[in-house]
């Protein structure tokens, strides 16, 4: 066959094509090859011995790894290195990961949201096939953090680390000068509230976290207070109602009362907002109290009281610990998991002002045990009495985040809806509307009846722990 | 005489050593790129999710049919119609008037255009962290600026109306030294004669630049066109790292609703469906410009023809 010179239009006609297909195939090679399954083909990865690789979100909540790597190592001869991943993102690096079954980590720092899809995917090792499940004392656990987080089928995949619930900071001095003499009860007091003691640009109501990401949780913490469920015991989803439409249109309303740059605010931004002495009140994750009593870290110190949230209080993200079930080092990973997850360990940073992580075991729940990892008192008395006041309270009346399989899915869908109509490109009817046809997508999906059963199971176990739903 | 001729061995010259020295070359090409390919355009026809128990089906067209019913598909890929937009334009026009007067500079230009380069070698997530502190509400030198000019602070990129504009003004940071280097070197091949004429024939500088600039210079522009049209399709890493696709899905791109799809709910097939409708739509908008760009020129004999060297 005679092939001719090729001609400068033919070649630069075929160059960008065959530029485009590169281009835009190749990232997408890249998915094909990370999410296909290699079985038994562990990647390079894995630690030394007595190294234990532990994946958390990075910052502030792996320093206790780093502050019980010494003790650690003199009691069992291992020590943890952290990965740290991005807070939002964190899902899909992992699953990501362990859809190749890496050995890359060994323990697991992760939200029990994401339990479900961990464990039907066969991600986790049982804890219970590793050691005892006395190690973990896990009567002294709050109910509310205890088998809805940790169990599937009956077997013990997780250990807790963290107890995540929202409740409201606010400031007992702007409070006082306006008469108001005690928190919110319901939400249209907050609103009211909010309303009196906005005074831009010196002083803001309220402030919440509207970013893409988490800002779904700041709805479900009013959605749950109106009455609010997931989803109907045939997997129907139950958010577009009017406790649902009522419940968005409060956080659109609030937004009038937060500070101009709302939709920016995420969990560091929040904490700023109140700490800097700009917002009256906020609803946050219950840490930012020690925070607000830290003087290294805040402008309001001995300015501030803590509430729950009215009604109900939502339980977003918490951490538990797992061990990989494509792990080289188990028994190291299980000794980490269990010596993190003790109360004699846990207490010393879940008063910490130096991280996250927050009350999960009755024996945290203690104004005396207010103290930093160091032994130093993290706040005054009197603020560590209204905090764990606070926190009981709370926990009381904790609504549970969503935990079966595809909840990660679930959960960023609602985020998604729930950020377009803050951002008022969707009424709040219009965004749960959608967000109820992108629901039925993923139970279709995932299929109709496992989903059903997962949900029922889900449920029980919270009633089982007496946690009403 | 008989002359006893050796007849060459298949392998040693010719067609079959030929086909030896492509081999490795086909083969990476092959596994690396053809393959995920094809099996991207498989996986387009099932309805496969990574992390669900149920088994994938061959559900022939329908991820394609559901793409034309998907609110966020069409909204990023409005999203995306913007970032083109804004190469076509403001990145083309800006880089085409840079490109001349660094052209027209007698001195300072290759130093220039080194300074020029910066931007362009920069990560687009580097960069996208030093943008999120200049937009930053209270903290950013952007509202410092407007504070002291006494003018309202923006939520840069938090506001549903700003917060694609300053994507946009990120990627204009970032690309438009490129494309005025590209151009420069365009205007650099360009034949000097053909100017030398047209002063000659008492050509103003705008008529130049009409008739004799820009119609040799369009094979350039196509190819810097199409390279950034790429770019735009693929706009991902500022994205991700200014405004996660928010407030709403205001700032959701079409890389990034696909990324979203593949690897946050890993719904292989719906993405491999997007991902080739990306590649079509960028096939045909290269194609739709390059036609346009290669029609004949007043003078096809004049352009990028060497000048010859003078006696």
């Amino acid at each position: 066959m005679q092939v001719g010179p090729i001609s400068r239009r033919r070649f630069l006609a075929t160059g960008a094509k065959a530029g485009a297909v590169v281009a835009m195939g190749g990232a997408f090679a890249g998915l094909v090859e990370a999410c296909s399954p290699t079985p038994n083909a562990s990647s390079a990865g894995g630690t030394a011995a007595g190294t234990v690789a532990v994946e958390i979100d990075e910052g502030q909540n792996a320093n206790p790894f780093i502050w019980f790597n010494p003790d650690m190592k003199a009691k069992f001869g291992a020590t943890a290195d952290i990965l740290g991943l991005p807070f939002v993102g964190q899902y899909e690096k992992i699953v990501a990961e362990m859809l190749t079954r890496s050995s890359v980590y060994d323990v697991l720092a992760f939200p029990p949201q994401m339990l479900g899809d961990f464990v039907s995917n066969g991600f986790l090792a049982p804890l219970s096939g590793l050691g005892n499940e006395a190690d973990f004392n896990l009567s002294d656990v709050l109910p509310a953090y205890r088998d809805p987080n940790l169990r599937r089928n009956g077997k013990l995949y997780a250990a807790p680390f963290d107890g995540d619930i929202l409740q409201i900071a606010y400031r007992t001095d702007i409070f006082s000068a306006a008469g108001i003499s005690q928190p919110p009860q319901t939400w249209d007091e907050f609103l009211n509230i909010a309303k009196e003691l906005h005074k831009p640009p010196t002083q803001y109501g309220n402030a919440f976290y509207a970013q893409r990401g988490f800002c779904y949780a700041w709805f479900m913490n009013i959605f749950a207070g109106l009455g609010g469920q997931w989803f109907s015991t045939d997997m129907k989803p139950a958010i577009n109602t009017d406790q649902g439409v009522q419940a968005l249109q409060m956080l659109v309303n609030l937004k009038q009362y937060a500070p101009p740059n709302i939709l920016q605010v995420g969990y560091p931004e929040l904490n700023a907002a109140y700490m800097n002495g700009s917002t009256a009140m906020v609803v946050q994750w219950d840490d930012l109290a020690l925070k607000a009593e830290d003087p290294s870290q805040s402008k309001v110190v001995g300015k501030n009281a803590y509430a729950p949230c009215p009604v109900r209080s939502y339980m977003p993200y918490s951490r538990i610990l797992a061990v990989s079930a494509f792990s080289k080092n188990q028994q190291n990973a299980y000794k980490v998991v269990q010596y993190m997850s003790s109360a004699e360990v846990s207490i010393k940073d879940v008063y910490d002002p130096k991280c996250g992580e927050d009350p999960f075991r009755e024996s945290h729940l203690d104004p005396a045990k207010v103290k930093d990892h160091l032994g130093n008192p993290s706040m005054p008395a009197a603020q560590a009495q209204s905090y764990v006041s606070a926190i009981k309270a709370c926990l009381t009346n904790g609504y549970p985040e969503l935990s079966i399989p595809g909840a990660p899915r679930y959960l960023d869908i609602l985020d998604l809806f729930v950020s377009e109509a803050l951002a008022g490109s969707l009424t709040p009817s219009q965004a749960l509307t959608q967000a109820t046809n992108e629901w039925n997508s993923i139970t279709t999906s995932l299929g109709q009846d496992n989903q059903v059963k997962a949900y029922a199971d889900w449920v029980s176990s919270f009633h089982a722990a007496g946690v009403s739903y | 005489m008989t002359s006893t001729r050796r007849r060459p061995s298949r392998w040693s010259g010719g067609r079959g050593f030929a086909l030896l020295t492509v081999a490795p070359a086909t083969i990476v090409l092959v596994v690396l790129s053809v393959f995920p390919l094809l099996n991207s355009l498989r996986l387009s026809f099932t309805d496969q999710q990574m992390l669900s128990l149920v088994p994938p089906r061959f559900v022939g067209l329908a991820n394609y049919a559901k793409l034309l019913q998907d609110n966020l598909f069409w909204s990023s890929l409005g999203v995306t119609a913007a970032f083109a937009l804004s190469v076509l334009t403001i990145q083309l026009g800006v880089g085409l008037a840079l490109a001349l007067a660094l052209h027209r500079l007698p001195r300072y230009r290759q130093f220039l255009a080194t300074l020029l380069l910066i931007p362009s070698i920069i990560s687009s997530s580097v960069a996208s962290f030093q943008w999120r502190s200049l937009f930053d509400y209270s903290s950013g030198p952007l509202n410092y600026f407007l504070g002291i000019l006494h003018l309202p602070l923006l939520s840069w990129t938090a506001d549903p109306r700003l917060a694609l504009p300053s994507l946009l003004l990120v990627d204009f940071w970032q690309w438009t030294p490129f494309v005025t280097l590209l151009l420069l070197a365009g205007l650099h091949a360009l034949p000097s004669p053909v100017f030398e004429a047209a002063r000659v024939d008492g050509s103003s500088s705008w008529q130049i630049l009409r008739y004799q600039t820009l119609p040799l210079l369009r094979r350039v522009i196509a190819i810097t066109v199409i390279l950034r049209l790429i770019g735009a399709f693929k706009v991902f890493d500022i994205i991700y790292t200014l405004t996660a696709g928010g407030p709403g899905s205001a700032t959701e791109s079409f890389a990034f609703y696909n990324y979203v799809q593949g690897f946050r709910y890993f719904s292989v097939g719906y993405s491999a469906a997007m991902s080739y409708v990306s590649v079509i739509l960028v096939i045909v908008l290269a194609r739709i410009i390059l036609r346009y760009m290669e029609r004949p020129v007043g003078r096809p004999s004049a352009s990028l023809t060497p000048p010859q060297a003078a006696p």
